[in-house]
């Protein structure tokens, strides 16, 4: 859990980069800080490890103020993750994802045996890439090896500054949806910084949209794209927030809410998608010159439809006027 | 093969040829009669001439390599300007007339030879051990510090490994001129082989110019050898692998 009340920071020039910020970060909440360039995310995101100091107010993480804490020690208890790796090029992979457990004095066979599991976790073989150097590996690579080095040490906090940033956005799209794969097993407690809308929206809880270090909206993604709190969160999430919100439901949330009738053979040159893709993903197929018929495929095996994209706008009325 | 590597490979044959020729026309003339007729002057001049080298390029990297460290710490990084333009003006005055400044402090003799090569030999190693530390990458650094890492782990683990292959190119640079500079060391009455080359230019005598500036050479090449090896052991495993990747996709 992360706390935060009444945080302002200024740097020096007087320049406020945040301003009298309050929000708290639930055990094993998602937690995106969004906002355009310039708005304050890094600085609040740096605030809790304490790599920039507090102005004003108090930040607790796990319930204990960071300000009583040792500065080195409490940071061995926090992943941090950055958009540039910052992997460390003089050493192998493994030493740079056992730098914290070394530090905390973690025995050969520990550290063993934990390096085994995160590289299986991140779906690279531990055993092909122990003895590597991070320049013999891709951009998308480093980045989950970024993210292995973070959770090396089983922290309950993470904090991850643009960690996908920097990656084209085919190897983000996928990176994003084995973290968060990841992070439904682990259920860490996550801050983490973006400027992308699309990315906030697929992976956080909550989403707190930032401005001129002033907090504008904290809320749901769904009720921040359904319920915009004033005229800057309605222009950040834009005139297609209704199309944005089609990313927070999968084909399963409509099969359980109006399914098409099920039955029939869908053709070869049809579309079928599984309960698990994303609505924007069918409404997409829908509209494509090309496609004929679209179904959906519930865990069971059973087809429904041929989907319409009036089906999809009518549902979408639905959750909108409940969210 | 392509056109730059058989340059190179000519390049290559033609600098051994001339040597090759070179030590056969000393040989030859005898020039080597004053090494070889008197070993004794000859060790001794060049005892001397290791220790001079010795003792200030030991002095200059004890000085040279922590002030180095200590510019690129935050709290003293105001201060980097107004070191390294003193080195700076150490190295641009002429050697010999640093050779002459010592002289007036400590009068003639050796201490005048090590203080003036000292002085030589302090901006090479000081600038690349800045270059070197200043080249690491901060999202590196930014990395260490919020994993907990202190600023002595953060120097030891990350900062000097990384800058470790510019700071021996440094103070390779810095011995190895410091070798040839140590020559002239003669000229305050500091010794070594320089005695032989001067005197050799002063007679027009050859066999006294050759048996001291060929020693001279060949402890210059070894020496930068020496290092060149001494590199590859202490740059770790994974900078000198990125070097030369990055060098080859160039
Ligand atoms: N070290 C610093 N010194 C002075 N100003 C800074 C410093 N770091 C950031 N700022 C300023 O604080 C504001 C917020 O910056 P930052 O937190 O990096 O924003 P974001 O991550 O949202 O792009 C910006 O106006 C930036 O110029
Ligand atoms: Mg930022």
């Amino acid at each position: 859990m992360i706390e935060f009340k009444n945080v302002s920071k200024v740097y020096p020039g007087d320049i406020k980069a945040i301003d009298d910020v309050s929000i708290t970060v639930e055990h094993g909440e998602f937690v995106v800080l969004l906002g355009p360039s310039g708005c304050g995310k890094t600085t609040l995101l740096r605030m809790v490890n304490q790599l920039e100091e507090l102005t004003e107010g108090e930040i607790a993480v796990e319930g204990n103020n960071i300000q009583e804490l040792n500065k080195f020690e409490m940071r061995r208890n926090i992943g941090y993750v950055i958009q540039s790796n910052g992997l460390f090029p003089n050493m192998t992979i493994e030493d740079n994802v056992m730098v914290v457990p070394s530090m905390l004095g973690w025995t050969k066979e520990e550290k063993a045996e934990r390096f085994a599991y995160l590289m299986n976790l991140i779906g690279m073989p531990p055993e092909q890439y122990g003895e590597s150097f991070p320049h013999e590996l891709s951009g998308g690579q480093q980045q989950r090896i970024g993210v292995a080095r973070a959770l090396a040490a089983d922290p309950p906090v993470m904090l991850m500054d643009e960690p996908f940033g920097a990656l084209d956005p085919i190897i983000r799209s996928r990176i994003q949806e084995e973290f968060l794969e990841i992070q439904r097993s682990l259920k860490k407690t996550i801050l983490f910084v973006s400027h992308d809308i699309d990315e906030a929206i697929k992976l956080a809880d909550k989403i707190v949209l930032l401005k001129d270090g002033k907090v504008q909206q904290f809320d749901k993604p769904a009720e921040l794209l359904n319920q915009p709190a004033n005229e800057f969160v309605a222009e950040f999430v834009g005139e297609d927030s209704v199309l944005k919100s089609l990313s927070l439901y999968t084909v399963k949330d409509l099969l359980e809410g109006a399914p098409p009738t099920e039955g029939a053979a869908p053709d070869a040159s049809d579309a079928i998608f599984e309960e698990t893709a994303s609505l924007r993903s069918v409404l997409s197929a829908l509209l494509t010159p090309s496609q004929k018929n679209v179904w959906l495929k519930n865990n069971e095996g059973r087809i429904f439809g041929p989907v319409s994209a009036a089906q999809i706008e009518s549902f979408v009325h639905r959750m909108t006027v409940t969210a | 093969m392509n056109s730059k590597a058989v340059i190179a490979w000519v390049v290559k044959i033609a600098f051994w040829a001339l040597i090759v020729l070179f030590f056969w026309w000393t040989i030859s003339n005898n020039m080597f009669s004053q090494l070889l007729e008197n070993p004794d002057q000859f060790f001794g001049l060049l005892g001397r001439h290791l220790q001079i080298v010795l003792i200030s390029s030991t002095l200059a990297l004890l000085t040279a390599v922590p002030a180095g460290i200590l510019l690129t710490r935050p709290k003293y990084r105001k201060y980097e300007w107004l070191l390294v333009n003193t080195a700076n003006l150490g190295q641009t005055i002429p050697s010999i007339a640093i050779l002459a400044l010592a002289m007036g402090f400590l009068g003639i003799g050796i201490q005048a030879a090590i203080l003036a090569l000292y002085v030589y030999s302090l901006l090479p190693i000081l600038q690349n051990t800045i270059a070197g530390l200043k080249s690491v990458n901060p999202s590196a650094k930014d990395a260490a510090l919020g994993m907990g890492m202190t600023p002595k782990q953060i120097l030891w683990k990350i900062e000097l490994p990384m800058a470790a292959s510019s700071m021996i190119a440094g103070i390779r640079t810095a011995i190895v001129l410091n070798i040839g500079t140590t020559a002239l060391a003669y000229l305050i009455g500091g010794g070594g082989l320089g005695v032989w080359i001067f005197t050799g230019i002063q007679l027009f005598d050859n066999t006294y110019l050759i048996s001291g500036a060929v020693p001279v050479t060949l402890l210059a090449v070894s020496v930068d050898q020496l290092f060149r090896l001494l590199q590859f052991f202490l740059v770790p495993k994974g900078i000198r692998l990125a070097q030369k990747a990055a060098i080859q996709s160039a």
